[in-house]
């Protein structure tokens, strides 16, 4: 434990962090208007509503059933009215089914005890069923839990990793769930133990993570009787890929991982435990243009504006809203985007942190070379895609870009090159 | 609520603080203390140059404006090659030399090549080898730093020339052979020089021969650039904490050019294998400027790191063998300039991370 882990080459040091004050995460309010997309993201199936516009619906109900692979149920995170089942498009430019809710009428799950349930009498079916039913998804992925959970149950030697990293200067949303809801999160572990049966369950935490908080871990861990160890990494993006992962870990690949972050454990555990379904959400609020950085629990569906204004809307100008990792996340077009199942942050960042420039071409400065985690030669990448030469680029070894975006970020002359990556396989997959 | 403007929302949405007009900007601010000393030690002779050289750049950066209908003087690359050409020229060179120098540099080098990033060879070192070309005599006649005493026109010649020339029967050190032929020596480099022995090397049994402080600190004939190694120091520890330019390029290139001067020393009658001096061939000539701030210039320099480090050992030893066996006293623009036409067939050969099928296909 002594030993700090990280992957082999490239990378960004994130070791700079902006300052967060902890502080007990509050329940953000609930939004008069929730949103709901029925589809995650482009790899997501849409999800059917079962309810029709005027209906009313409770907190928790089901509001769409999920059909077949990647698609997951969607329940309402409000009780109130169906305003309006229309089409939306998704912050990463897909178009989707969507409901509005309106609020009105008694909460069921905020404001009643939660029920609590003896897990343990439940058998692996059951708790399949509980995962599938309440729609909980996978926050880092937006994948479905259950298929996730299912996929590494058929397989042997499974490690559990849980991935309290996040590897950039904002985020803090794990670290703080580790801090505050320990038990919950190695019960949730005990719980997905029972359905994959690993062969051990490691709990990631980067060099920042307060000391102090190892033996609490290890303390929660001792009640149960699963094999759990704590690993610290550097602080270095991109670590939370599941290859970067399993480089650090000593493994050959990431077939035998199941990954899993604290934030999706406590959306487990509140599920068995409490059968409260996927309507909450952890999200860290900050960014330059913002006061200070603040973590709230969230409605699904809220929009960003609305958490932004709780939050004591913008200080400063922002240049640009973005959802969730700095490097890899999505662009907000308009405060309107609302909260989603796989959205862990939203930072309004001023054009002191987005530090834009013109781009100009290439001048061979190198700095894409170190960065890439994957050995790649982004430049050259990047020189082959501008003269149309596609099947060179995928010699070079196009196919092997994780779009991780640490190129980009390290470039001197602002090329967008994790974008025209992106784009040119994301064509030829379609090809 | 603010409105958030429209921007072209591509991630990463953050970025590193470089772009490249900073890299310029702040790498032509370093060379702020090389134009100060040279204007201190040389005074209006060492300003005009400075002055013409930017002429050149700005006319040229006109030219290309009114040619190309875009204006790119506020990238800075332009008035960063003006004052590298500068750096090449003497003292009291006429102005038409920096002005049509610098003017090649921007528009017959970088601009002819497609601008920015597509010149293979270093525009500043092209307009400098175009100096020489057309003006050999005017390039290689120097003035005297204002605080040298001037001997029979013996001390208007370089530190360089002067060892090159030396037509003693007896010398095995250069500072001896310059004592010999009676080369001036300041009265800073004797009070710096004695204090240093007492206080310093006489503790350790040595002695610092007098003659190396005055060419640290410019009191030597020279070009703009190359006058005082102090400056350049300053400017280059700037260069190198704010990690614009790789290390492997001065590192590679001090590492040859010091051990072959060591073996092959300065050609002086009494000197052994193994005698040379590596103080006087790093502080005399251009170049120790050449390699912070001309060998590093990425565009035509290797891309990858370990590439890098071979591109300056291959500078520093054809710097070397330029100046031992070179018909000119100072060849390392030359030795720059043929490891800027080979990067490619390196980068085509050894590029680390792709197999060697691979390179001959995409690079
Ligand atoms: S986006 Fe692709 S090319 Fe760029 S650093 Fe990441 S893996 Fe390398
Ligand atoms: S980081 Fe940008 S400018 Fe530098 S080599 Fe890579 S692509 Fe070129």
């Amino acid at each position: 434990m002594t030993n700090v882990r990280g992957f082999k080459r490239g990378g960004v040091s994130t070791v700079s962090r902006i300052h967060y004050h902890s502080e007990p995460i509050e329940n953000a309010f609930l939004p008069m208007n929730a949103l709901l997309l029925l589809r995650e993201n482009q790899f997501s199936v849409e999800a059917k509503p079962v309810v029709s516009e005027g209906q009313e619906v409770k907190e928790g109900q089901l509001v769409a059933r999920g059909y077949g692979k990647n698609s997951s149920h969607v329940h309402s995170p409000i009780p109130g009215i169906v305003r309006r089942i229309g089409k939306t498009v998704t912050p990463d430019g897909y178009e989707t089914t969507s409901i509005v809710i309106s609020l009105e009428g008694s909460f069921s799950v905020l404001g009643k005890r939660p029920e609590r349930y003896l897990w343990r009498s439940l058998n692996k079916t059951d708790i399949s069923h509980i995962i599938q039913d309440k729609g909980l998804m996978r926050v880092s992925t937006g994948e479905p839990l259950h298929q996730i959970i299912s996929d590494c149950s058929k397989r042997d030697g499974i490690i559990i990793a849980v991935n309290a990293l996040e590897m950039d200067q904002y985020r803090r949303v794990e670290e703080e769930i580790m801090l505050r809801r320990i038990n919950d999160v190695v019960d949730a572990c005990a719980i997905a133990a029972r359905m994959v049966k690993p062969d051990r369950i490691v709990f990631m935490i980067d060099t920042d993570f307060p000391k102090a908080q190892i033996p609490v871990i290890m303390l929660a861990a001792a009640q149960t009787e699963l094999e759990i160890s704590v690993e610290r990494f550097q602080r270095r993006f991109p670590q939370d890929l599941p290859r970067q992962i399993a480089i650090a870990l000593g493994l050959k690949d990431d077939s035998s991982l199941c990954i899993l972050e604290p934030s999706t454990l406590v959306v487990l555990h509140d599920a068995i435990v409490s059968n409260k379904p996927h309507i909450e959400q952890y999200v860290y609020i900050g960014g330059g243009a913002m006061k200070a950085p603040v973590i709230l629990k969230a409605r699904i569906g809220t929009t960003i504006g609305d958490l932004i204004e709780e939050c004591g809307g913008f200080s400063g100008q922002p240049d640009r809203i973005c959802i969730n990792d700095p490097y890899r996340g999505l662009a907000a077009a308009d405060l309107d985007v609302p909260l989603t199942r796989s959205t862990r942050a939203v930072l309004a960042l001023t054009k002191h942190e987005t530090k834009p420039a013109s781009e100009r071409p290439c001048n061979r400065c190198g700095n894409c070379l170190r960065a890439c985690p994957e050995g790649l030669h982004p430049y050259l990448l990047n020189k082959l895609l501008l003269a149309d030469k596609i099947e060179e680029a995928f010699a070079a070894g196009l196919g092997r870009c994780t779009f991780c975006g640490a190129c980009a970020y390290t470039c001197w002359s602002r090329i967008p090159l994790v974008e025209r990556f992106k784009s040119v396989c994301l064509k030829d997959k379609s090809r | 609520m603010k409105s958030i403007p429209e921007t072209n929302l591509t991630a990463p949405h953050i970025h590193d603080w470089h772009t490249t007009s900073k890299a310029a900007w702040i790498c032509s601010a370093t060379l702020m203390p090389v134009v100060m000393a040279s204007v201190l030690l040389y005074g209006m002779p060492a300003v005009s140059v400075w002055i013409a050289s930017l002429i050149g750049a700005i006319l040229a950066e006109t030219l290309v404006a009114v040619a190309l209908k875009k204006l790119s003087l506020s990238d800075g690359s332009s008035v960063l090659t003006s004052l590298l050409v500068a750096c090449a020229i003497p003292p009291g060179a006429p102005f038409y030399i920096p002005v049509s120098a610098s003017l090649f540099a921007i528009l017959g080098i970088k601009t002819v090549f497609g601008g920015l990033g597509s010149n293979w060879m270093n525009p500043a070192l092209g307009g400098i080898a175009f100096a020489y070309a057309n003006w050999p005599n005017a390039m290689r006649r120097f003035m005297l730093p204002s605080g040298m005493v001037n001997i029979d026109g013996l001390s208007a010649s370089t530190p360089l020339d002067v060892a090159r020339n030396f037509n003693g029967t007896e010398a095995s050190r250069v500072m001896d052979a310059f004592r010999t032929v009676g080369y001036p020596l300041s009265d800073i480099d004797i009070t710096v020089t004695g204090f240093l022995n007492d206080s310093l090397f006489s503790h350790l049994g040595a002695r610092l021969p007098e003659g190396y402080v005055d060419l640290i600190i410019g009191l030597k004939p020279g070009t703009l650039g190359e006058s005082t190694l102090l400056a350049v120091l300053a400017g280059s520890i700037v260069l190198l904490a704010f990690n614009l330019i790789k290390l492997e390029i001065p590192l590679g290139m001090i590492v040859a050019f010091s051990i072959l001067s060591r073996i092959f020393g300065t050609g002086l009658p009494g000197e052994e294998l193994f005698g040379g001096d590596i103080l006087f061939a790093l502080s005399s000539g251009g170049f120790m400027l050449a390699t912070f701030y001309m060998a590093t210039d990425p565009v035509t320099s290797p891309v990858d790191h370990r590439l890098a480090g071979l591109y300056g050992l291959g500078i520093g030893a054809l710097a070397f063998i330029f100046r031992r066996w070179g018909a000119h006293a100072e060849g390392i623009v030359y030795a720059i300039l043929v490891m800027n036409i080979l990067v490619p067939t390196v980068e085509r050969k050894l590029m680390p991370g792709l197999k060697a099928s691979e390179r001959a296909t995409v690079l």
